[in-house]
């Protein structure tokens, strides 16, 4: 009889930290109740410089009140913010004023005042506003400069805020929902604009978002809140190479090794076919299941959206 | 030189981006010391973050398919020869063709045959003779 040695499987866990580097924001333990509702539970948000990070979740799963508390809109119960290495609490304004940020809702000011008085009024707070950029802005996204704030539908609302977060060249865009309200062809101007933006600008971007899908193309790291904690933070090449779909089939009455190599998000089968998805390293994952009597017939990536689900259904068991 | 990338694809966009260049190359789309979209104009295009479309052609430029020109831009690279492009283009989509008859239970020779006998049913008018 042979004696074969095998590795100790390694067992992958599904990553809620970055590695140590720069980060451009950086949350310790943040917590923020309202009365018995707890919106942040502990987060620990790490946006490295010069990310595109896509913080996903459900409504109401925190994300606004995180962006917020980055802006000092909010305080925290306990724990506390870096952003472009300053705290919010002790240096609001100063932090606000490196910040291009897109709000959760549309209401962008007094109802009475023109479009174009509130971004000549903007234009004055902030040293570095680009005013030939803000002209083209304002001629891409259509913004029509002598209406009323209070006259203005959501999606011409929203481009309006597009325009002052993005006119001053921030270091660092804070974009709560920024596609909301906006139709299909104004939403691919946006990420079109952005695209362009990060291109001139190399800023950091913070994008809270349920329409994963939208910023896809864009995203570069990904956090995925649920209810006030995130489940997942890490790089989107990681999530590309760690989270994936196995579907293999067996003999009658096959159901899979008892275990993988990491951690499963779902688990589902039909018959003699069989589903998983799961973080872990696509060829421990994949040879442990050929290893217990299946044929292996796919380990595909996920796309953002459908990795986000898997996220946000997955029971924790531990 | 016309870029498509598609999300749903399990190629990470940076490798979609590079083997869309090869194409070009193999179809004459792009010929030596033609100049390629600026970073900043392709992820504006597409929709693309600036790093990904950056990633792409650092990778390119490695391979020596295409060089950087300072301050002018990126360029296909004199040796980049339409031949060798065309075989790893082949088997670029051979690996994909055949993992996907894996997904259906097919084994390559299957595989391989099949693509025989479509290419020669008469509607086929490209038949595999580019």
């Amino acid at each position: 009889m042979t004696v074969a040695v095998i590795d100790p499987p390694r067992t992958a866990t599904v990553p809620t930290r970055l590695a140590e580097g720069a980060f451009a924001v950086a949350t310790h333990g943040l917590v923020k109740r309202y009365k018995r509702e707890t919106a942040l539970g502990g987060v620990d948000l790490q946006v490295p410089e010069g990310a595109v990070y896509v913080l996903a979740g459900a409504n109401g799963a925190g994300k606004s009140t995180l962006l917020r508390t980055l802006m000092n809109m909010e305080r925290p119960d306990e724990g506390r913010a870096e952003v472009l290495g300053l705290e919010p609490r002790r240096a609001g304004a100063r932090v606000r004023a490196q910040i291009g940020y897109v709000p959760e809702g549309t209401e962008a000011g007094y109802r009475w005042m023109k479009v174009g008085r509130l971004i000549e009024h903007q234009a004055l707070y902030f040293p570095t506003w680009d005013h030939e950029y803000a002209a083209r802005l304002s001629r891409v996204l259509e913004i029509r400069p002598e209406r009323a704030l209070g006259h203005l539908s959501k999606g011409q609302t929203r481009r309006v805020q597009l325009l002052l977060a993005l006119a001053h060249r921030p270091r660092l865009l804070l974009l709560d929902e920024p596609t909301d309200g906006l139709d299909p062809v104004a939403r691919d101007e946006v990420l079109s604009l952005l695209a362009e933006h990060l291109a001139d600008t190399g800023c950091t971007v913070l994008i809270s978002t349920h329409l994963v899908n939208e910023v896809d193309r864009v995203a570069d790291h990904v956090g995925v809140l649920r209810a006030g904690r995130l489940v997942v933070q890490t790089s989107r090449e990681e999530m590309h190479r760690m989270l994936r779909a196995y579907r293999a089939e067996g003999p009658d009455g096959w159901v899979g090794p008892a275990e993988v190599p990491g951690v499963v998000l779902r688990r589902t089968g039909v018959g003699r076919d069989q589903r998983w998805i799961v973080w872990g390293e696509e060829r421990a994952v994949a040879e442990r299941i050929g290893g217990s009597g299946g044929v292996v017939r796919d380990a595909a990536p996920l796309g953002l959206d459908e990795a986000v689900v898997a996220l946000l259904r997955w029971k924790e068991t531990t | 030189m016309h870029v498509s990338i598609n999300t749903t694809d399990p190629r990470p966009i940076y490798v979609q981006i590079m083997d869309e260049v090869r194409r070009a190359l193999v179809v004459g789309t792009l010929r030596s010391e033609d100049p390629l979209p600026s970073v900043r104009q392709l992820a504006a295009d597409l929709r693309l973050n600036p790093n990904t479309v950056a990633q792409a052609y650092r990778e390119l430029e490695r391979e020596g398919v295409v060089y950087v020109r300072r301050g002018q831009g990126t360029f296909v690279a004199e040796q980049a020869s339409p031949a060798q492009e065309r075989g790893a283009l082949a088997r670029d989509v051979a690996a994909r063709a055949l993992l996907d008859a894996h997904r259906h239970g097919l084994g390559a020779e299957e595989l391989v045959e099949a693509i025989r006998v479509t290419a020669a049913l008469p509607h086929n008018r490209n038949g595999g003779t580019e």
